[in-house]
């Protein structure tokens, strides 16, 4: 789709930040989202050009103000629900539950 | 898992809580499993593999050419393979051509040699600039080349992975492979930087 | 049944290629000039809009993979030749672009077209 990943020879998007920490992970929820891909996707409910444009349809205010890993969350709730693995009412009252849990 | 923090958990900790707690639940994900792959990715697989690659191509001239054939197969026989890096492609730099990876549509990168890639190569800057205008990012990085010297960007479109293998800097003659594999920079194997040979 | 620690590294050492061991014919020969094709599609595709339309050579013919735009599309992989398709920087870019720099870029046989053909 001609979306707003593709990226190639657009101009607009600022300069380049140099990372300052060469760590791959700059927070723990980023390690999980990391940590979970392999293991989702080895129960064959997707394939990797799906997840990918569950990106890709993320919309672009939501691509370009999000962070890496948010896409790749974004991706694995998006391709569960629309599998059928999870339902988004799911999904929102465990959030909703964990919320209330650490308040 | 216990909220060890002392502020409230922001939405996408909440989320990513949320959706790992679901699936172990229904009994589709073992956190485990999560922690091993964790583990490997942050410890174990780096660009000190692509380096010894590098050194081992630098010097054994055999070693060098079969690499450039086959790289998937080259890479493996010093043992790194897998994920993200099951169908290699080795580039070399040469005097007249500097070569740099990207890619443009996601974040595609070797991770049996790189290991996960820094955030500026997945991020929108570098992604729209590298095709577009090479010489100015390559500035930016701090590698000014000669007009004579012809810029070749690759972009990883498919899921054939791409490394640099940077040219041999002078002043190295001598040096063991250990040594040589110490110079090597994960910049210098996407092509962003170019390898510097020890101060004197 | 989930994969536990020890089946998660195994697969992360043995990967998951997306070449097929199928003896597909190729298009396309190594040296032919081509031009990317005019297609504009709203699903998924790993064609970059910056090469639409563009004259470029086959570089490097990397052999028989799955075809992203199909199998995102839940319509199977419908193996086919992935090759390196170089394009001059002017090409892409107009004059303004370095003369001697050039663009490599993996693309399917589904996206291209003879340049004598148009």
């Amino acid at each position: 789709m001609n979306g707003i990943h593709d990226l190639g020879g657009m101009h607009g998007l600022g300069p380049i930040e140099f990372d300052q920490d060469p760590a791959p992970f700059h927070h723990d929820w980023e390690r999980r989202v990391f940590g979970m891909f392999l293991p989702i996707f080895a129960l064959g409910i997707y394939n990797l050009d799906e997840l990918r444009h569950a990106i890709e349809r993320m919309g672009a205010p939501a691509y370009l103000n999000t962070s890496y890993y948010e896409h790749w969350l974004h991706a694995y709730e998006t391709m569960l629900v629309e599998k059928g693995t999870l339902t988004r009412a799911e999904l929102e009252a465990r959030c909703a539950q964990i919320a209330r849990e650490n308040a | 898992m216990s909220n060890k923090h002392n502020r409230p958990l922001s939405d996408v900790e909440i989320r990513v809580k949320a959706l790992e707690s679901l699936l172990v639940e229904k009994g589709l994900l073992d956190t485990e499993a999560v922690d091993a792959l964790i583990d490997t990715y942050e410890h174990k697989v780096g660009p000190r593999n692509g380096a010894r690659v590098v050194a081992r191509a630098w010097v054994d001239a055999d070693y060098k050419q079969r690499l450039l054939s086959d790289g998937t197969k080259a890479i493996a026989e010093l043992g790194y393979t897998g994920l993200q890096g099951e169908d290699m492609v080795v580039i070399e730099n040469t005097p007249d051509t500097h070569n740099v990876i990207v890619c443009t549509l996601c974040s595609c990168y070797p991770w049996p040699t790189l290991g996960l890639p820094p955030t500026w190569f997945k991020s929108a800057p570098y992604r729209s600039r590298v095709v577009s205008e090479p010489r100015a990012v390559l500035q930016e990085f701090g590698v000014s080349l000669p007009e004579t010297v012809t810029v070749q960007v690759w972009d990883s479109t498919a899921e054939l992975r791409y490394m640099v293998l940077p040219q041999r800097p002078s002043g190295t003659e001598g040096m063991s492979e250990d040594q040589l594999a110490a110079l090597v920079t994960r910049d210098a194997m996407i092509g962003v930087a170019t390898v510097q040979a020890p101060a004197k | 049944m989930p994969i536990g620690p020890e089946q998660a590294l195994a697969i992360a050492v043995a990967g998951a290629s997306a070449r097929i061991e199928l003896p597909v014919a190729a298009l396309f020969k190594v040296g032919e000039q081509v031009r990317v094709r005019n297609i504009n599609p709203p699903t998924h595709t790993r064609m970059p809009r910056y090469v639409r339309g563009k004259l470029g050579t086959i570089e490097r013919d990397h052999g028989v993979f799955v075809f992203p735009d199909s199998h995102a599309a839940g319509l199977g992989e419908k193996p086919q030749h992935v090759y390196v398709v170089r394009f001059s920087a002017r090409e892409l870019w107009g004059p303004q672009a370095h003369a001697k720099d050039q663009l490599l870029i993996d693309l399917w046989d589904d996206y291209l077209e003879h340049a004598s053909d148009v």
